[in-house]
């Protein structure tokens, strides 16, 4: 047996961040509020190198980050010029004229999934379908352009169910997170790396800058991006590619003027080649076209987006080339890895800002000392392995399930095989209705469901649930839900109206 | 046949699980059924000898409808707040209780906080956080109060009781809801010629019982599932070697404790669940170690009032059925797999099956995809508990030769690796599905005294003299809440004395 540790001599030191851009100051924000003055953080960036950038809308755990960080909500939607998001419309994903919403939480009002799920379908099989959006407090709301604060103090409330993201302008939320970080003893260190030093146990042992200087610390955090220069360039560790099933590999993202008031929903059009983002901001919008390069060439992407916006371009077009795949480990010896440098999925469902803060959780629950014990980092790469996959068969559902044969991009989509995994999930909803969920997925069924409804995959069985749990008054129970969502959403004020009062209102 | 509905179920067998089984499904699908029918005879015995269970249970029996006083009274029952590991540690007696160790502590979990208030020299154990553990050594009880953030709200409990009383409650439950009993021995199933599905069961005699579904709750033999199916048994003796059990009642002397306790012996473990009558025993053996005489002596002579009979001796296997659901036959219970009772997991197995089928529930169609869902659920809780059941043994540092194989054995991956991960920093590692949650793996670790090499270095952010300060409040309260329960039995007997 072990012997009982004493109060642990290795703890960290330092922790140095690598890089910047919208992950590393997260990391930088999110070590210092929960680390305090207990180690010493520091932040390495250059202002030559550009970030992404353009993960711009969010899921509904952003709230709860902040929180975790403590700011104001009004303060940090000031300065990202941020909006409020209720979900995705997906449009021309099943076919061309097509549209769906995927919104955030959960369908119906004290309720389970299984049992709204097989009533709603049942409903439909009977030829009295109903928009399932209309069920959903928080996509009604994003339909009919509402938003406001879900009444925490009111359990009876069916507001409740209301849950929200964010879109932001990425690169003033990483100016705002440093401002928070700076202000709580993080130290910025301006400089470009050119060399990683790895010690004889094969861990990082400093970097050097290109003006000389080297830094060392215990434990070091890449937040590189696509670059990835610790854990990929210095310790080589190997990539997952997961492109045969995830074709888009380019995108190209540009910023425009609004016209007209922010939706608070994100919005993603099936293109030829793939899809295109709008975010809509404050004071802009952000759009992109993410293709597959085997499909369109850059210069076509670029021109196709910008004869799609809705107003003038207000940046010359940035292109970013990318594989679909997750890092075979992100924490290798005393470097982990988060944002781009950990993986890339495409901002089809707005998760690469959530797959940071969940990768800061999990550091936090594994936090390691100076010693790096491989068996915490191993407890840490399995459940980041899997958190990807499951994020990995979501997305491939959107191209995997779609209907259109319109273009080459599109046929390969309708025949390419897709994951064991996602394969017995979809064979099971469209054999026997049953959402499975697997270890540590991110979306819960009601977001399959939307999925799977906006493209039309059915179940070919009716759920007997639905037979045996009703009781005869089954219907008046949900169409007096239905009634209660309709009321309770009226209730809320426009978006842009809730927006101004939220961005205007004294720190709380 | 897609999409018409099941109109006849047959259950196989009425011990506990069968019983179980036709209560729940007479209290959910009766209505959209025509008939559910219970074969069963009464010249084969059921294993029922007094079980120890789960708080799972409590939820189950909700979901009949079932009222708990009436329950406690009609089965002998008395509450069940967790279990005492005699033996399993050399060093000292452990318990694994139903509550953990109290609210996080500026996120970081309170066991890892006691670790470091630990390093610091301070010697508290970590059981005075425990309130199910101090309530339990003072031997009393009460239902918690509905307020979670309170410490007389923050444990749960479960039930010792007899299980041939519980089938016969149940029984009285399901036939009032229209489940018809047949008496009778089944001597053939015969089945489909086309797809080999079930058609029915022949009885003694000649009648037969026929159906859409049938519920195998026939025991170990899995009369329906694997004799007539072949649905394969997975066979995990080379984790679990113990094989057999003798099983006997005993007079209660003192009073009953509210909790379950579990003695390591020579060659396995002995159970003692005291119920309101008398008290059931057994000795949970590995025959190559230990010969049946010897194990049955050893059983007579650690009992704490005089034998109520002879010991009775069930044979058994660890393992699972590959396939719990296959074509319209669904296994619970023995049927199904076997666990020795070393957690009382074997009625939540039956609650969790029960439920699942109920979720899953088929048509006469019998979409595969619907059994392969259940069979992956089913594998996966398991596999889980059998894992939490292994470390038990793996993690004793109790000498002899059986308890060197236990130790120096190969375990399965994933306990190693949740094992290798506790040991470096104290993380437990859960797995989907899992009965057990963090505390419970804590206390079994804890108690077997494996503490990791370090604690959380997020304990280190706390200022040490608040903690310790914290800490101290929180052992007050938690031994004054302890102190302010009334004694098992006294509640026993205000509220819910059987008349037997």
């Amino acid at each position: 047996m072990s012997e009982l540790g004493q109060r642990s001599p290795h703890g960290l030191r330092s922790l140095l961040i690598v890089g910047g851009g919208t992950a590393g100051w997260m990391t930088a924000a999110a070590l210092t509020r929960v680390l305090g003055r207990c180690c010493e953080i520091s932040l390495v960036e250059s202002e030559v190198i550009g970030t992404v950038g353009v993960g711009e809308a969010t899921i509904p755990s952003l709230p709860a980050f902040h929180g975790l960080l403590g700011v104001d909500e009004g303060e940090f939607l000031r300065a990202t010029r941020g909006t409020f998001k209720l979900g995705i419309q997906f449009r021309d994903w099943h076919t061309v004229g097509e549209s769906f919403l995927h919104p955030f939480g959960p369908y119906g009002i004290n309720v389970s999934h299984e049992l709204f799920q097989a009533y709603w379908l049942k409903r439909r099989r009977e030829g009295s379908p109903s928009p399932l959006e209309e069920w959903s407090v928080t996509g009604l709301a994003a339909t009919l352009g509402r938003v406001g604060s879900p009444p925490l103090k009111d359990p009876s409330s069916a507001l409740r169910q209301l849950s929200y993201a964010y879109h932001l302008d990425a690169t003033l939320y990483a100016r705002f997170l440093r401002a928070y970080a700076e202000g709580r003893g993080v130290r910025r260190i301006e400089g470009e790396i050119v060399d990683v030093r790895i010690d004889p146990r094969g861990r990082v042992d400093s970097l050097l800058l290109r003006d000389g200087r080297s830094m060392g610390a215990d434990f070091f955090i890449d937040c590189s991006g696509f670059r990835a220069l610790v854990i990929a360039e210095a310790l080589k560790t190997g990539y997952v590619d997961w492109s045969e099933w995830l074709p888009c590999d380019g995108a190209v993202a540009v910023q425009c003027e609004t016209a007209g008031d922010p939706v608070p929903f994100t919005q993603s059009t099936a293109l030829d080649a793939g899809w295109q983002w709008r975010i809509p901001l404050q004071h802009r919008v952000g759009n992109g076209y993410v293709y597959s390069s085997a499909h369109l060439s850059n210069d076509e992407a670029t021109a196709r987006l910008l004869e799609r916006l809705e107003g003038a371009p207000l940046s010359d077009p940035r292109s970013l080339r990318f594989k679909a795949g997750r890092r075979t480990s992100v924490w290798v010896g005393n470097c982990l890895a988060l944002g781009l440098a950990a993986g890339f999925l495409e901002p089809l469902e707005s998760t690469s800002i959530h797959l940071v803060q969940t990768g800061l959780a999990r550091l936090f629950s594994l936090f390691p000392d100076r010693e790096c014990d491989p068996a915490i980092s191993a407890e840490y790469n399995r459940l980041t392995a899997l958190e990807y996959e499951r994020v990995r068969d979501f997305l491939i559902l959107h191209y995997a399930a779609s209907q259109r044969e319109d273009s080459a991009f599109w046929r390969h989509c309708r025949a390419m095989a897709v994951p064991e995994t996602l394969a017995y999930k979809k064979e099971l909803f469209t054999r026997t209705g049953r959402i499975a969920l697997l270890e540590h997925e991110t979306f819960q069924p009601a977001s399959w469901l939307a999925l799977y409804a906006g493209l039309h995959v059915w179940p070919e069985r009716h759920e007997p649930i639905v037979e045996i749990l009703a009781g005869g008054d089954l219907k008046a129970r949900f169409e007096g839900m239905r009634e209660v969502i309709r009321k309770s959403v009226d209730t809320l004020p426009a978006h842009t109206t809730f927006l101004n009062e939220i961005v205007t209102r004294p720190p709380q | 046949m897609a999409g018409s509905v099941i109109r006849r179920i047959v259950i196989v067998g009425g011990g506990s699980a069968g019983w179980m089984a036709a209560a729940a499904l007479a209290a959910v699908v009766r209505r959209r059924v025509e008939e559910i029918v219970l074969v069963e005879s009464s010249q084969i015995g059921t294993i029922g000898v007094g079980e120890a269970t789960l708080p799972t249970l409590r939820a189950f029996n909700g979901s009949l409808g079932l009222d708990e006083i009436e329950f406690i009274r009609n089965t002998q029952a008395t509450f069940k707040l967790g279990i005492e590991f005699v033996g399993w540690n050399p060093e000292r007696a452990f318990f694994h209780g139903f509550s953990d160790f109290g609210p996080d502590l500026r996120g970081v979990s309170p066991h890892q906080a006691w670790l470091r208030m630990r390093a610091a020299g301070d010697d508290r154990s970590y059981c005075g956080y425990s309130i199910s553990t101090l309530a339990a050594q003072l031997g009393r009880f009460a239902p918690p109060i509905p307020n979670r953030d309170s410490v007389l709200g923050s444990y749960s409990y479960a039930f010792q009781f007899d299980a041939a009383s519980y089938a016969a409650y149940l029984r009285a439950f399901a036939e009032q809801r229209g489940v018809r009993r047949v008496e009778g021995r089944i001597v053939d199933v015969r089945l489909r010629a086309e797809d080999g599905f079930i058609e029915s069961v022949v009885l003694e005699g000649g009648r037969s019982v026929s159906g859409d579904l049938f519920i195998d709750c026939s025991g170990f033999v899995g009369l329906l599932i694997e004799r007539a199916l072949q649905a394969g048994f997975e066979d995990w003796s080379k984790w679990l070697p113990c094989d057999r059990a003798f099983a006997v009642p005993c007079a209660r002397t003192g009073e009953p404790t509210p909790f379950t306790r579990s003695t390591a012996h020579q060659a396995g473990w002995q159970w003692r669940i005291p119920l309101q009558h008398r008290t059931g025993n057994g000795y949970v053996f590995c025959s190559s170690y230990i010969s049946e005489d010897e194990a049955a002596a050893t059983l007579l002579a650690n009992l704490d009032g005089a034998a109520l009979g002879a010991p009775r001796l069930i044979k058994f296997t660890a393992g699972r059925r590959r396939e719990c659901w296959k074509r319209n036959c669904v296994a619970l219970g023995l049927a199904s797999g076997f666990l020795e009772p070393l957690e009382s997991t074997s009625i939540h197995l039956v609650e969790s099956g029960i439920g699942r089928l109920i979720e899953l529930f088929p048509d006469r169609g019998f979409e595969p995809k619907l059994a392969e869902e259940y069979n992956r659920l089913m594998a996966r809780s398991y596999e889980s508990i059998r894992d939490f059941i292994i470390l038990h043994y793996w993690a004793s540092g109790r000498d002899g030769e059986l308890w060197r194989y236990y130790r120096n054995m190969p375990i399965p991956d994933g306990l190693r690796h949740q094992i290798e991960l506790f040991k470096a920093s104290g993380t437990v590692a859960l797995y989907d599905s899992g009965a057990f949650a963090e505390p419970s793996w804590i206390s079994i670790y804890f108690g077997l005294g494996i503490f990791p090499r370090r604690h959380d270095p997020m304990a280190d952010v706390i200022d040490e003299a608040a903690l310790r300060r914290e800490l101290e409040r929180r052992a007050r309260i938690v031994t004054g809440a302890a102190q302010s329960l009334p004694t098992h039995r006294a509640f026993i007997d205000k509220y819910c004395r059987a008349s037997g």
